[in-house]
């Protein structure tokens, strides 16, 4: 499983990078940045968890 | 042929009906009733939108949903910086101001909010009893806010009169609370006026001297622009923190079980606050204004109308989101709409979370068991969603 940030729809709600702050950061601006691009085995629930918390679509994940 | 927006279906629509999207006492109920039409016009001039999708549409498309064009004004004489410019100028001011509140800056905060809401606590825990919103939701982000701007503590009182004559002042048209406004608008620039040249004589290192020191295109930001970036944080950063503590602590005196499942658990708290600034939506709506003719849902709105965007109604919508219409202090996922979205999401967000985090935990480790006053009614306020007491009773500490 891959996260792919769309940087144009982040907006800096920072709800990713508190939820899952091993796999989201932010940057100086407070707005996302990866950590990981392959989920690793058995966070996906919370890479599930930090995009499906973005209120701006920002994050998806790909099989 | 798009469907005619009308207000059929609806309860008595008036241009008040966004106030009691924070007055009500369950506003969810009149956000459901809303919902049944994804736009209803008000008058001549003025829609509301109600439906989640729609909102977050509008939110993002600042080219057709303006904010500049808005033309609301709070006794301020210059567009407020942000919130009242439109891109492209506002990505260059939020790129000063962004790193001031990200999170990481706030987070720094946490000790000194600490000992500010024990201070305002141990106040009154002897006496098994309070005002909580006099007595700890005014003060708390009055304070910090004075604190992180490197303001006296004695302007305490100032920037509390000054903040109510823009965001509640007496009288009922806009017409009758223009004055107010006008006056305290005038006060609040010669206040930083003033401020600004002691700092320029004894430069600081406060927010406040970062703010001064912002560059937009390699230019200093002009007097004028620090004083309208300055004015819009005292009617954006005090009273909907108050909002939003009156709110919560409010649903906790009612809501026992849901108290004491955070006061078990310490880890609900910052799940529990995003649930309950979705549930109590305390900013219910933000406006814009349409550059151009659009449709929304089907319903055709002209350009130059004023339309509100319902974060209340959004933030309880359960097209794509079951389960909303009920509280659940673990929701997950919750991506909730509470500080607004799109580039105008609100500054302070991070800043508030650390408020409403810390004044939960703190409180409750002094005060886990709490009621209403006996014989208390609670009324919440138009506009902003908050309240005028919360008088609250427990078993007296010490
Ligand atoms: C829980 C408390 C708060 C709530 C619910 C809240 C809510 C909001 C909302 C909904 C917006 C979007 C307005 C719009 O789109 O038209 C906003 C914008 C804003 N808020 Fe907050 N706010 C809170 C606390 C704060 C604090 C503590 C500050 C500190 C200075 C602040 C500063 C701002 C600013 C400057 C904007 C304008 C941002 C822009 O236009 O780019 N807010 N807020
Ligand atoms: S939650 Fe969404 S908008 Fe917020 S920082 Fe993460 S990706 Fe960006």
């Amino acid at each position: 499983m891959r996260i792919v940030l769309d940087a144009e729809l982040c907006q800096g709600h920072g709800r990713c990078y508190s939820l899952a702050p091993d796999l989201f950061d932010s940057d100086d601006v407070g707005h996302c940045v990866l950590l990981v691009d392959a989920v690793p085995d058995g966070r996906e629930a919370d890479a599930r968890s930090g995009a499906e918390n973005c209120p701006e679509h920002a994050l998806t994940l790909e099989d | 042929m798009g469907m005619e927006a009308s207000t059929e279906g609806a309860p008595d629509l008036t241009p008040q009906t966004v106030t009691k999207l924070a007055s009500a006492d369950d506003p969810r109920a009149l956000s459901r009733s809303l919902r049944e039409q994804p736009v209803h016009k008000v008058g001549d001039m003025f829609h509301l939108v109600t439906r989640r999708s729609d909102v977050e549409d509008a939110l993002r498309r600042t080219a057709v949903f303006s904010w500049g064009a808005v033309g609301m004004n709070l006794g301020n004489i210059r567009p407020l910086i942000p919130l009242q410019v439109d891109p492209p100028k506002h990505v260059k001011y939020r790129r000063i101001l962004d790193p001031l509140f990200a999170p990481k800056k706030m987070a720094l905060l946490e000790e000194e909010v600490v000992a500010l809401v024990k201070e305002l606590v141990d106040a009154f825990a002897p006496k098994g009893s309070c005002d909580f919103h006099e007595e700890f939701a005014v003060p708390l982000p009055c304070r910090v806010f004075l604190r992180l701007m490197g303001l006296p503590l004695e302007d305490l009182d100032l920037f509390l009169a000054l903040k109510d004559d823009i965001i509640r002042p007496p009288g009922v048209t806009l017409e009758e609370q223009a004055p107010y406004r006008e006056k305290a608008g005038r006060a609040v620039y010669s206040y930083f006026e003033r401020v600004l040249a002691e700092r320029k004589a004894h430069p600081t290192d406060d927010m406040l001297a970062q703010i001064m020191q912002g560059e937009v295109d390699g230019e200093r930001l002009t007097d004028e622009e620090v004083l309208d970036i300055c004015f819009l944080f005292i009617i954006a950063g005090l009273d909907t923190v108050t909002d939003s503590l009156d709110c919560i602590f409010a649903y906790l005196a009612q809501n026992p079980e849901h108290r004491r499942q955070l006061v078990a658990d310490e880890a609900v708290i910052p799940s529990a606050v995003e649930e309950l600034l979705r549930w109590e939506s305390p900013v219910p709506a933000v406006p814009r204004a349409t550059t151009e003719d659009i449709e929304i849902g089907g319903c055709p709105i002209k350009a130059g109308q004023q339309v509100m965007l319902l974060l209340a109604s959004a933030n309880t919508d359960d097209a794509d989101h079951p389960g909303v219409d009920e509280v659940d202090l673990e929701r997950n996922p919750n991506p909730h709409l509470a500080f607004g979205g799109g580039v105008h999401r609100c500054l302070g967000s991070h800043l508030a979370r650390v408020e409403l985090r810390v004044a939960v935990r703190e409180f409750h480790r002094h005060i886990p068991e709490y009621e209403l006053a006996p014989g208390t009614v609670l009324e919440y306020t138009t506009g902003l969603r908050s309240l005028h007491h919360l008088p609250l009773a427990f078993p007296s500490a010490g």
